[in-house]
């Protein structure tokens, strides 16, 4: 038998084999991509890197939001092994019960998904081969004293953080504070995993999305024994981490401190405006509180409660939120909306009579000058009726209608009557009555005074500040820039730039309002005499050479003595600063309100005080317990 | 005989060059595999592929032993080298265990296999036994006695135990087919038996051994791809089944050896090849219905024992896990590979491919080098046979030709089973790579079965016999 035909069988079977092999090679290598992913899976980690937040500097420069570094200690579920609690929980300085509980709170904490089959909540999202953060935010020292022993607990390690430190401790109003997210937060912006912080209040929140940055993925290519061996593919679909930029604001931190201390053991507000640039200089809201109070989970969970609870609200944003009626302050827009409207001239006098509001005792104002620097109530009293019932339209009431909604329409110019559009959460807008108010809510919504119900006669407590009026005193200082500039104002802001780039365009807009400009300087001019000269309300405000322009104010308040306000800026000529200062339960503005606001200019311009003694009654001086009415 | 040669004379500098260049290949892809950060040198002989050139470097010196030795002394002493071999077999048995099995003889690291050079005293042993035969001198006797020298080794072997050398050792029976030494005797005097039958000889009986190895080879693979599903990343949506996938495949292989044949043979043959591919079409699916029939009809505990067997279960710690994560590997790779020294899944380090630097030494190349690569190898490997085949088919000397199909043999098992398990073809059963897997045993056996095959085909014109 002849089997020399049978090599070709042989041959035959090498061949087909290789075919084979080959065409499943092409079809496992090129055609199907599933072991692609499954070989992903298996080796490739996603690792974001969180970068820290950006810093916040003052106008001058000065660092003061920074990151100071922390630790936590991680915990991988997968790697445990034989943990010996006892031991452990001596490491850490806890009870072993505290370490068995925590394991059940992270689980907890992490939520479940729902079950797609039976939309039951019940699929944890709790993953062992993820780590979680066992101990949050230990100091280095903390980390230092335990890292040695780490070893012994595999499982367990240790893994670098980030959190708020601020220098100063102070614009803790301005600044606000960070926090972890919540669950919410993290379905709702893709960017967060749970344990990320997130500004809370203040500029972090307001500037969250810059401040964060960007986060970093690295692809890492782990060992079966989940060790990180090199960068996936060299680091070519890797992102770096990106810090968030430079905040810089217009605020002057040591300005702000000293706003601060003036403000110690008062309620009320200091707010000061670069009236050329609607830069905010400082925004005091006393009480205040360190604002390193709130860093870290353990900390913030301490003071929040009991700063929540503290019956001075030093958790509420004064300047940005209390609407107060601004009083006597509001003279001076009257005056102006009245020159605008031909309801007066300069030259226009009222007699002071009582009989039509009441008013303390001085000559007779014979100009507007005059009529500001005694702010005499009967004077408004008649100039704003000529606005309100202007004789625009026949009958008292319609007449009382369109005088009203020119009036409001004057004072929205202002940037009353809405909120502002400054760079910070939480603000809020006051109120400027418009005929609808009266026809629909006031003075209650179910009882109206209903339309053409109601005349100047009726609401004519606005005309000096009082009533229905209210305004921020952060619009008190708008109010005092914008006389500065003689009419026109740039929305208050407290961020100069983000890292390279300017303001936000809104910043640069400027506002004008609908008076024009030579209609602020007979006013500035009564201001001036508020202040410099005799006869005026503020004189606690004069200073030896600023010439100081302002406008005391006293709200009246049913509930206990009457608060004390006062706005003004300096100089009079290319005004520099426009502050508006607002003490509450302190009396007559010129009392506390005008020094505090005279040392605020003298330390902004001069940066060193010419009257030790002013200072030292301010800095002792403790209004806290003044409420009731002292007689 | 001529002893005017030189020693170079009448060398098949083709496989030598073949030969040589998967050596480089193999050694560059173990410096990869195993490379070691902190000793970047090549020739650190701490590291793997330092020793992988030591073993190299030993076992070319043994090539140029064998290259001044006359080849007359194989078939010479070839009695007494397979009695030392089996001796070697026996000796391991009392060796320490070393993963469970008696393979390694010597200490540590400078360890033997002698079932590795066990290959080489069998093929010598076979050759010197069927070179004693007439040519048709194929009986019952004949055939058990040949049978009987292989099962020797074998028996050993599965003693250490050691079932992947062990099914290296059936490739004989392919040299014993070639041979024309095949158990159609045994069959015919079964067959003839009954009563009024008289055959001559059986075809069934005479192709048994290759008959078997497709039926076992396809039976494999439906297995394997029974639990599949083949997807395909340039038309998402579509999935086929894995067995329907293995029936597609072979009416293409059908189609493509259909076409083939057609055009290699004569005008005369065609209605032949047409019925023979058409019927192995036909067999071959039939076969592969009635296996996966049958396994899916199988009660669910012994369906979990033969995937189990197989490897096909999700066990962390089995044969799949190995198996599933070589696949990933090899199939990662895609068309040129992540780069030299880029593996993320075989390398040592990672070590999510366990064993990538010896018997899933394939994983690597393939991750590295993609589909590119991988069909490198499968052409280094092809054009390797069919060049020992050529060699083979021109020996005039039986012994010679018996030695050199085994040599064919032995090495088309290991690329096959080996290939095979890293993509999911064949069960996983640790058998090096040749020439490409790390490990002195393997390299030296295989370097000395290619260096007295070469030096046997060079002398091939001084034998008489």
């Amino acid at each position: 038998m002849n089997t020399d035909a049978r090599r070709y069988v042989i041959l035959i079977f090498f061949l087909v084999i290789g075919v084979i092999y080959s065409i499943r090679l092409f079809y496992m290598q090129v055609v199907d991509e599933s072991w692609t992913l499954r070989a992903q899976e298996i080796a490739e980690k996603r690792h974001v890197v969180v970068p820290p937040r950006g810093i916040v500097k003052d106008r001058n420069g000065k660092k003061i939001v920074i990151n100071k570094t922390y630790y936590n200690l991680m915990m991988c579920e997968k790697d445990i092994k034989h943990l010996d609690t006892v031991a452990f929980a001596k490491l850490i300085g806890w009870t072993p019960e505290k370490v068995k509980y925590r394991f059940k709170e992270i689980y907890y904490e992490e939520g479940f998904d729902k079950n797609p089959k039976t939309k039951r909540r019940n699929v944890p999202r709790y993953q062992k081969m993820r780590k979680y953060a066992f101990v949050k935010e230990m100091t280095t020292e903390e980390m230092a004293e335990i890292a040695p022993y780490l070893g012994n607990f595999p499982g367990f390690f240790e893994e670098i953080t980030s959190m708020r430190s601020y220098p100063y401790a102070n614009a803790a109003n301005i600044l606000g504070y960070v926090s972890e997210v919540n669950g919410q937060e993290v379905e709702e912006d893709r960017f967060y995993r749970s344990g990320d912080n997130i500004g809370r209040a203040g500029l972090e929140r307001f500037y969250e999305t810059d401040l964060r940055g960007r986060k970093g993925v690295h692809y890492i290519v782990t060992s079966a024994m989940n060790n990180a061996i090199e960068p996936y593919a060299n680091g070519k679909y890797d992102t770096t981490a990106k810090q968030g930029p430079v905040l810089n604001l217009s605020v002057d931190i040591d300005l702000q401190a000293y706003g601060e201390s003036l403000m110690v053991n008062k309620r009320g507000c200091i707010v000061a405006i670069e009236p050329s640039s609607g830069e905010i200089l400082a925004m005091v809201s006393a009480p205040t509180f360190d604002p390193n109070l709130f860093v870290g989970k353990r900390a913030t969970s301490q003071n929040y409660p009991r700063l929540l609870l503290d019956k001075d609200k030093p958790l509420y944003p004064r300047p940005l939120q209390a609407e107060y009626p601004p009083g006597s302050i509001f003279k001076l827009l009257q005056s102006v909306i009245a020159l605008q409207e031909g309801a007066i001239t300069i030259n226009t006098g009222f007699p002071c009579n009582k009989s039509l509001v009441g008013c303390h005792n001085h000559p007779n104002a014979g100009n507007i000058m005059e009529a500001v620097q005694m702010s005499c109530n009967p004077y408004y009293y008649q100039a704003v009726r000529r606005i309100i019932q202007g004789g625009r339209k026949k009958g008292l009431y319609a007449d009382a209608e369109e005088g009203l909604r020119i009036w409001s329409q004057y004072m929205q110019s202002f940037g009353l009557g809405h909120k502002l559009d400054t760079d910070i959460p939480g603000i809020r807008g006051g109120l400027i009555p418009n005929p609808n108010y009266y026809d629909n809510e006031f003075p209650s919504k179910k009882r109206p005074y209903g339309h053409h119900q109601w005349a100047f006669s009726t609401i004519r407590s606005i005309s000096i500040g009082q009533g229905e009026v209210k305004v921020t005193p952060l619009q008190m200082a708008n109010i005092a820039a914008l006389i500065a500039n003689r009419g026109w104002f740039y929305t208050p802001h407290f961020v100069k730039s983000i890292g390279r780039q300017g303001p936000k365009p809104i910043y640069k807009k400027k506002n004008y309002t609908m008076v024009k400009s030579q209609h602020f300087d007979p006013v500035i001019e009564g201001m001036r005499r508020v202040v410099n000269e005799g006869g005026g309300t503020a004189r606690r405000a004069r200073l030896e050479d600023i010439i100081v322009c302002g406008k005391t104010g006293t709200a009246q308040n049913p509930q206990g003595e009457d608060h004390s306000v006062f706005i003004a800026f300096a100089p009079m000529n290319n005004p520099k600063i426009a502050i508006s200062v607002y003490v509450e339960n302190a009396g007559a503005g010129g009392q506390w309100a005008a020094p505090i606001a005279s040392l605020m200019i003298e330390k902004y311009l001069k940066n060193k005080i010419s009257d030790p003694e002013k200072e030292k009654r301010i800095l002792e001086a403790n209004l806290m317990n003044v409420v009731k009415k002292g007689k | 005989m001529s002893r005017n040669q030189s020693l170079t004379s009448n060398v098949d500098w083709g496989l030598l060059i073949v030969f040589f260049l998967m050596l480089g290949m193999g050694v560059a892809n173990v410096y990869s595999v195993a490379y070691n950060e902190d000793h970047p040198n090549f020739f650190d002989f701490s590291q793997k592929y330092g020793k992988q050139i030591l073993w190299i470097g030993f076992s070319l010196f043994l090539g140029i032993v064998v290259f001044l030795i006359d080849s007359d002394i194989y078939r010479k002493f070839a009695i007494p080298i397979y009695l030392f071999c089996i001796g070697m077999l026996v000796l391991v048995l009392f060796m320490p265990a070393v993963n469970g099995a008696h393979a390694w003889l010597g200490f540590g690291s400078l360890g033997i296999q002698p079932a590795e050079f066990a290959k080489i005293g069998t093929a010598i042993a076979l050759g010197r036994y069927i070179n004693s035969l007439n040519v048709n001198q194929q009986n019952v006797k004949t055939v058990i006695l040949a049978n009987i020298i292989l099962l020797g080794p074998m028996v050993l072997i599965l003693m250490q135990p050691d079932a992947g050398s062990f099914v290296v050792f059936t490739s004989f029976l392919f040299v014993m087919y070639r041979e024309g030494l095949t158990y159609d005797p045994i069959v015919l005097k079964l067959v003839n038996l009954i009563p009024g039958i008289k055959f001559k000889s059986t075809w069934v009986g005479s192709h048994f051994i290759p008959i078997l190895f497709a039926v076992v080879f396809l039976s494999l693979v439906t297995l394997l791809m029974s639990n599949n599903v083949l997807t395909f990343e340039f038309w998402p949506g579509l999935e086929i089944p894995g067995f329907y996938g293995v029936l597609i495949s072979l009416f293409l292989l059908a189609l493509i050896s259909y076409l083939i044949l057609r055009w290699v043979s004569s005008k005369r043959d065609r209605n032949k090849v047409t019925v023979i591919v058409l019927i192995g079409f036909i067999m071959a699916a039939g076969i592969s219905t009635t296996v996966n029939i049958g396994f899916q009809g199988l009660a669910i505990h012994q369906k979990e024992r033969i995937e189990l067997f197989l490897g096909m279960r999700e066990d962390p710690n089995g044969d799949d896990y190995n198996r599933n994560r070589a696949m990933a590997a090899v199939g990662s790779g895609g068309l040129t590979g992540k780069g030299y020294k880029n593996a993320s899944l075989a390398s040592v380090e990672s070590n999510h491919v366990p064993e990538s630097e010896t018997d899933f030494i394939f994983c690597p190349l393939a991750e590295e080098w993609g589909f590119v690569g991988s069909l490198v190898i499968m052409f280094l490997f092809m054009f390797m046979l069919i060049r020992i085949i050529t060699i083979a088919e021109r020996q005039k000397s039986r012994f010679n030709r018996v030695y050199a199909y085994s040599v064919a043999m032995i090495i088309f098992y290991h690329f096959a089973i080996n290939i095979g398990m890293n993509i999911g073809f064949a069960p996983v059963i640790g058998i090096p790579l040749p020439f490409f897997s790390y490990g002195g045993s393997s390299m030296m056996s295989f370097s000395v079965m290619m260096f007295i095959l070469i030096k046997l085909d060079s002398q091939r014109n001084d034998v008489l016999s």
